[in-house]
């Protein structure tokens, strides 16, 4: 049946604006469709791809520029050896724990013969278990020379105290034998203290910050970013909620510790880090180990089989 | 009236036994009491036809000869407290200060330290002509008196009983004062700067030792004196207390105990001999005599020609030598702790000598460690360097890098007292053990208190063949020392020891300025007298 023809109700040629925050598709309806299909058939690319890896092969490309640059950058800052292999110390400060081969000339400044001594004022009253238990990493893995004395302005201390870094080296009439000092001076101060080089660096006040301090001349911080923080964040909660905090809160953070070692071994996964040492020493302190919750028993006992905790033991007991 | 007067006087009170000083006392009483002749003449001129009904309550005694020996109990000052109130006693003391106004006179009496207040009101038992022979007076006289305790409702600030104060009754000149003083008490005291400020007299150094007598009189030089009689004390105790033995050593020797240049020459009969420099040898012959511990207190002299403020020509040095048995820090740590005692025994006991020398002189808290903080010469000689002294590794520390190494290593470590141990061999004297490891340096010791050195040690060659080459090294003529080599040769226990200065000690333990503060009649090259 034959029709008739009719109008266009609307000119073929309609301009319209289209949006620009879409997609552009080619018009299904369109002409050459076919076409454009046959070609991606044979393997050819679609040009905009190509702009597109090449616009990534740019941006990766000036990623590694700037790596290298801020390499460069860390070499100067760390190193006054100008000389000294920046690889070498990324590869060493590795995230095995505890096995990093940090440069103490890197982390603490050129050695000008002297011994390098890292002085600890630190109040009887609260003894800093955590420092103690990172000592006794640190004399694993340097020729330490430990020392304990007591301030004038302190009158009486503990027995304990006193010999709380362990029997005093064989060695000990010999300083320049050592690679580290560490020495421990009971006083009178209201927050612990640390000094090292008292020319270029100001005090550092608070035992959580020391215990970074002396945590990063053991080479073993985590690199991963958010791992770093995580143990951060760890620290500060075991030292604000846990040490100085109500008792409401102390249960609070006993029970995300115990959330957080029912998921792992330790508080950052696998492995044993700051993280674990603050945290077990604020809760031994708090001295609520025995109506703590048993994942946090669990982790406190495999803190106590490492070995580093006996001397933070025997002064509690 | 002036004869009845001291008569009356005399038969009533007498005093017991005049002490030390007899013949000083006489020469003053002598004067004071001619001085009182002409006063009391003419007072008698002017208050001849006045009755004095409390004639015999006051006046000048006659010179204490030991004519009597009364039975009368002095009341010390410093035992004046309210629970004496209302008790009737007598104090001698000198007047302080003293101030008229009417008809009463208040007097400050003075005994040592300690001051009270003292009052004379005419009524019952004074005279308008007693008040008035009171209030002339001169000042730093020595009295009698008789009075009555009273507890006052205000506390006395400006004197040292401040709860109690004394109604006279009698009162009796022992021994007059003259009426010019070269130097005031007031003046003597006040803290540094304070003077200037107000435009306020201070004495200075010179004015003082030239008038030592009265400049010892002050609080301040009380506090001191009895204080570094406790350094003494405290030495000889804790020393003892650890087995060791007090010897005598000679101070006229033969030949310089070390080196010679800085030795006085004294003739001796046909020949000369040398004022001690340290009695060094004679504590080591005591060691190879076996003694095994020994201390020694005595003057050690000093021809050094340095003004300086920590040099004397005449000092007491405080000695210790004493064996080991496989190390010489066995003797360093026996120091060391003996130090840390003394600290320890001043900090305890003379709390109140240390205030009231920090009232004219204020300093910091002396702070130390316990065990004393041991850095080697090389750790100072790098800590210097960090701060920018350049020094070569075996030249001796001069006295501006030792301060600064004081202040460095009290920055670090808040201590002001530490060894610095290992010194280098070349600025020792040629008895001191070179280094085991490094011939270059040896087993020397210096201690230092606020950054200056109190004690020079070290382990000493206890071998005749070492010293003889050590010796010729120096240039050290043999012949000289050949009885101080020859007495390692029957065999010498190995052996350390150091000398500490008391003046210094006394002065830095208390943080003055100045070594002649501590002395109590300083020798210096510019200094012989009194």
């Amino acid at each position: 049946m034959p029709m008739y023809q009719v109008k266009p109700v609307s000119p073929g040629e309609i301009k319209i604006d289209l949006p620009t925050c879409m997609y552009k598709l080619p018009n299904v309806h369109a002409q050459g469709t076919s076409c454009d299909e046959h070609a991606l058939q044979n393997g050819e690319v679609d040009p905009t791809v190509k702009v597109l890896e090449a616009r990534q092969d740019d941006i990766l490309k000036r990623l590694y520029e700037l790596k290298a640059t801020v390499d460069g950058l860390t070499k100067t800052v760390t190193t006054p050896d100008a000389d000294l292999d920046a690889t070498t110390l990324s590869q060493g400060v590795s995230a095995t724990v505890f096995k990093g081969t940090a440069d103490l000339d890197c982390l603490l400044g050129k050695d000008l013969g002297a011994l390098r001594d890292i002085v600890i004022n630190a109040n009887p009253s609260n003894p800093p278990l955590s420092l103690l238990v990172l000592h006794s990493l640190l004399c694993q893995r340097y020729r330490v020379l430990s020392a304990v004395h007591v301030h004038s302005s302190v009158t009486v201390v503990a027995p304990s105290l006193l010999s709380c870094l362990g029997p005093r080296h064989t060695d000990s009439y010999t300083r320049h034998r050592f690679e580290l000092g560490f020495t421990l001076i009971w006083k009178d101060v209201s927050k612990l203290q640390m000094k090292f080089n008292t020319q270029n660096m100001c005090p550092i006040e608070g035992e959580a910050n020391v215990a970074r301090f002396l945590y990063r001349l053991l080479g073993a911080e985590p690199q991963d970013p958010v791992l770093a923080t995580q143990m951060d964040s760890w620290i500060d909660t075991a030292v604000f909620q846990l040490a100085e905090g109500s008792g409401k809160e102390q249960a609070a953070v006993l029970r995300s510790l115990n959330g957080a070692l029912g998921r792992s071994p330790w508080l950052l996964g696998q492995e044993f880090s700051l993280a674990d040492i603050v945290s077990a020493c604020c809760v031994l302190q708090a001295n609520n180990c025995t109506s703590a919750p048993p994942n946090v028993q669990r982790w406190l006992k495999s803190c106590q089989n490492l070995g580093h905790f006996n001397c933070a033991y025997e002064l509690l007991h | 009236m002036t004869k009845e007067n001291v008569q009356g006087a005399s038969e009533e009170e007498p005093q017991g036994q005049s002490k030390k000083g007899l013949k000083k006392q006489q020469k003053e009483a002598e004067k004071a009491a001619k001085k009182a002749e002409k006063q009391a003449k003419l007072a008698d001129q002017q208050e001849a036809d006045e009755d004095d009904f409390a004639k015999d309550r006051y006046g000048v005694c006659p010179m204490v000869q030991s004519q009597q020996k009364l039975d009368r109990a002095l009341v010390r000052v410093q035992d004046l407290t309210p629970e004496k109130a209302e008790q009737q006693i007598w104090v001698r003391a000198r007047i302080h200060t003293s101030r008229a106004k009417g008809k009463q006179c208040f007097l400050v009496l003075r005994h040592q330290q300690f001051t009270v207040q003292a009052l004379i009101a005419v009524g019952d038992h004074a005279s308008k002509q007693m008040v008035k022979f009171a209030a002339n007076l001169t000042k730093e006289s020595i009295i009698d008196v008789e009075a009555v305790v009273k507890k006052v409702d205000q506390k006395i600030e400006s004197c040292s009983q401040q709860d109690v104060e004394l109604h006279v009754e009698r009162i009796f000149v022992i021994s007059q004062s003259e009426p010019r003083l070269p130097l005031q008490l007031e003046d003597a005291v006040r803290p540094e700067g304070d003077g200037d400020e107000e435009g306020r007299a201070t004495v200075n150094q010179d004015t003082r030792l030239d008038n030592r007598v009265i400049d010892l009189r002050t609080t301040t030089s009380q506090a001191i004196f009895r204080l570094q009689s406790g350094v003494c004390q405290l030495f000889r105790d804790t020393l003892i207390n650890k087995g060791f033995v007090e010897i005598q050593t000679p101070k006229i020797i033969s030949a310089a105990s070390e080196g010679g240049a800085n030795v006085f020459t004294v003739s001796y009969f046909k020949t000369s001999a040398y004022l001690a420099q340290s009695p060094q040898l004679y504590k080591q012959m005591c060691i190879c005599a076996d003694f095994d511990k020994v201390f020694c207190v005595g003057p050690v002299f000093r021809a050094e020609d340095s003004n300086t403020h920590r040099h004397l020509t005449e000092f007491v040095g405080l000695d210790i030598e004493m064996a080991f048995n496989y190390h010489y820090h066995e003797v360093v740590d026996y120091i060391t702790d003996t130090m840390v005692q003394i600290f320890k025994g001043l900090h305890d006991r003379f709390q109140t000598e240390i205030q009231t020398v920090n009232k004219q002189y204020p300093s910091e808290p002396f702070k130390f460690l316990e065990p004393t903080l041991r850095l080697e010469y090389k750790e100072g000689l790098a800590m210097l360097k960090a701060a920018g002294v350049e020094m070569g590794d075996e030249d001796d520390l001069s006295t501006p890098n030792e301060k600064l190494l004081g202040r460095l290593v009290k920055e670090k470590y808040d201590t002001d007292f530490y060894v610095l141990d290992k010194y280098p061999l070349a600025v020792r004297p040629f008895y001191t053990m070179p280094d085991p490891n490094n011939p270059k340096y040896s087993n020397s010791y210096d201690m230092f208190m606020r950054g200056e050195e109190i004690l020079s040690g070290a382990q000493r060659v206890h071998d005749a063949q070492l010293l003889t080459e050590r010796a010729m090294h120096h240039g050290i003529d043999l012949e000289k020392i050949k009885a101080y080599i020859d007495s390692f040769r029957y065999g010498a226990p190995p052996h350390a020891g150091g000398g500490i200065g008391l003046e210094r000690v006394t002065m830095l333990y208390l943080g003055l300025h100045n070594i002649r503060q501590t002395s109590m009649f300083p020798r210096d090259p510019k200094r012989l007298t009194p």
